[in-house]
């Protein structure tokens, strides 16, 4: 999906993220989070089981993504991911948002366009009348 | 009401339902530990005190969630059942109790935790001639029955009906004490922030070390650790270093609390191992799993260095006796070895690694060695 910036990109995490899988999700999303400014989503909805490798390639992510500028938010995160993520106290470390939808607008609802939106409005209208 | 012969007899199974539970449990709440003691085990003894006994108790559970044997009351026993044919057992037991020379034989379902008045509910039963009588707790019907003995048939068709009706009234004795529903994982940790808090008659089994802080004994608690009142660890627990007990959380016993870990307002089951660095809210937590009770739902953690279940008791033990066995072994072999070796250090024997100080300093003399340590230190005499 693209904001009316730079594309947000919503990745679909697996059911069980263990060690392997993990590793594997990373080998996937790594040439988005490699990306200059990067904007990622990740869906934590079909996540039925969340252990440490998962939540530490969760960390890794965002890690990478702040060094390149960007941002990682997370979505409907299932009650299991929600568990762990509490358990860990790594849900204070994220953006969460219930669906993957409000977390790609929360991306267009960034600061600097956010400002843009107030300027427009603010900007007088261009009179024709002469 | 002396001259009474009351008996008791309590059953503890999980009655299968329909109704969809967000917080179940692998076996009858009445069998977890709470604060050092389980429900049945706390019901036990109120009974004792209410001068009921001998209790026999018939559970429906697996062997393991059964109370080891040690911790029995005297006038005390334990009987298996499958929960195929679990009433038919305790209607086999009652008429056993019945004929072992009872008067009264108090049926209690366990089910809900009550500290009811046994003593007057017999008294009233008495006094009212009554066949079965039932307690209520705020116009909810317990599963708490008195029956006089030689009413076998009314007791069979308590039974039979798995104690939803009887065929004749029951008169009503109503409590007003504390009652707990011990339905779920909620409820079990419920019962817990009673007993911490002092809201039941039952108390927590350890030493108050500090108002407010049980503490069972051969706890290990790092000196780093924080427990915060109302608190309980149980026995053989374990505290790690910077971790923080809060808010009437209970560490049942053989459990261990990692590193860091912050445990709030949360019930450790026995046996249960919390990792490092976490946050452990709203929570009991055994088995692999945690039944969270904020988010009303509960997960099985397949990462063990999250959630896990440290070593049983007994295998603990075997470990421990295994390794003195070894060591006693090895000192006795040690001893058996002693004549061929060469001339013998008296000043070293208690040094722990004498063989290797022997031998790696042959020209010290052995009489100016003293200390145990330095003696293991040391391998040359100008050192």
């Amino acid at each position: 999906m693209e904001t009316n910036s730079r594309p947000v990109v919503v990745k679909r995490m697996p059911e069980r993220v263990n060690a392997r899988t993990a590793r594997e999700f990373w080998n996937d999303v790594q040439p988005f989070v490699v990306a200059d400014r990067p904007q990622l989503v990740f869906d934590l909805s079909p996540v039925v089981q969340l252990d440490a490798a998962g939540v530490d390639m969760l960390l890794r992510c965002m890690a990478e993504v702040h060094k390149r500028d960007g941002d990682l938010k997370l979505a409907a995160p299932s009650e299991p991911a929600w568990v762990v993520l509490e358990l860990t106290r790594t849900e204070r470390l994220f953006e969460i948002y219930e669906t993957a939808m409000d977390a790609v607008r929360s991306f267009s609802g960034f600061l600097p366009n956010a400002m843009r939106q107030q300027l427009l409005h603010k900007r007088p209208p261009t009179s024709t009348a002469a | 009401m002396s001259a009474l012969d009351i008996r008791a007899l309590v059953l503890v199974n999980t009655e299968p339902s329909f109704k969809y539970d967000p917080l179940p449990l692998a076996a009858p709440a009445a069998l977890y530990d709470v604060a050092g003691q389980s429900p049945l085990l706390r019901l036990v003894a109120h009974l004792r005190r209410c001068g009921v006994s001998p209790v026999t108790a018939v559970i429906a559970a697996e062997r393991s969630f059964f109370p080891p044997k040690s911790s029995w009351p005297s006038h005390f026993e334990c009987r298996s059942s499958l929960d195929s044919n679990f009433w038919q057992t305790a209607e086999a037991t009652f008429d056993e109790v019945a004929q072992s020379g009872a008067s009264l034989v108090l049926l209690i379902r366990l089910g809900a935790y009550a500290e009811v008045e046994f003593e007057k509910m017999a008294q009233a039963h008495a006094e009212r001639h009554c066949r079965v009588s039932q307690a209520f707790c705020a116009d909810q019907a317990l599963e708490i029955f008195c029956v006089t003995a030689s009413r076998r048939n009314d007791a069979a068709s308590l039974f039979r009906s798995r104690f939803q009706e009887c065929r004749n009234q029951c008169p009503e004795f109503i409590h007003t004490g504390y009652m707990n529903p011990l339905a779920d994982a909620r409820d079990l940790r419920q019962l817990g922030i009673d007993i911490l808090t002092l809201q039941t008659k039952t108390r927590p089994c350890g030493n108050e070390v500090r108002p407010g802080v049980w503490i069972a004994p051969d706890v290990g608690i790092d000196p780093t650790a924080r427990v915060i009142a109302p608190a309980f660890i149980g026995t053989s627990a374990r505290v790690g270093a910077g971790a923080v007990v809060t808010r009437c959380t209970a560490i049942e016993h053989g459990a261990r609390v990692d590193c860091g870990t912050v445990v709030e307002n949360s019930t450790v089951l026995a046996s249960a191992y919390v990792g490092a660095g976490l946050d452990l809210a709203h929570s009991v937590v055994g088995m692999g799993r945690i039944a969270n009770l904020r988010r009303n739902t509960t997960v099985e953690v397949a990462d063990h260095n999250l959630i896990g279940h440290s070593p049983a008791r007994g295998l603990r033990k075997l470990l421990r006796l295994t390794e003195e066995f070894l060591s006693s072994l090895s000192a006795k072999l040690g001893r058996e070895t002693t004549p061929e070796t060469p001339a013998p250090l008296p000043a070293l024997e208690s040094a722990p690694p004498a063989p290797d100080v022997a031998s790696a300093a042959p020209g010290t003399p052995a009489g100016d060695i003293k200390d145990g340590e330095m003696a293991g230190v040391r391998t040359h005499g100008d050192q």
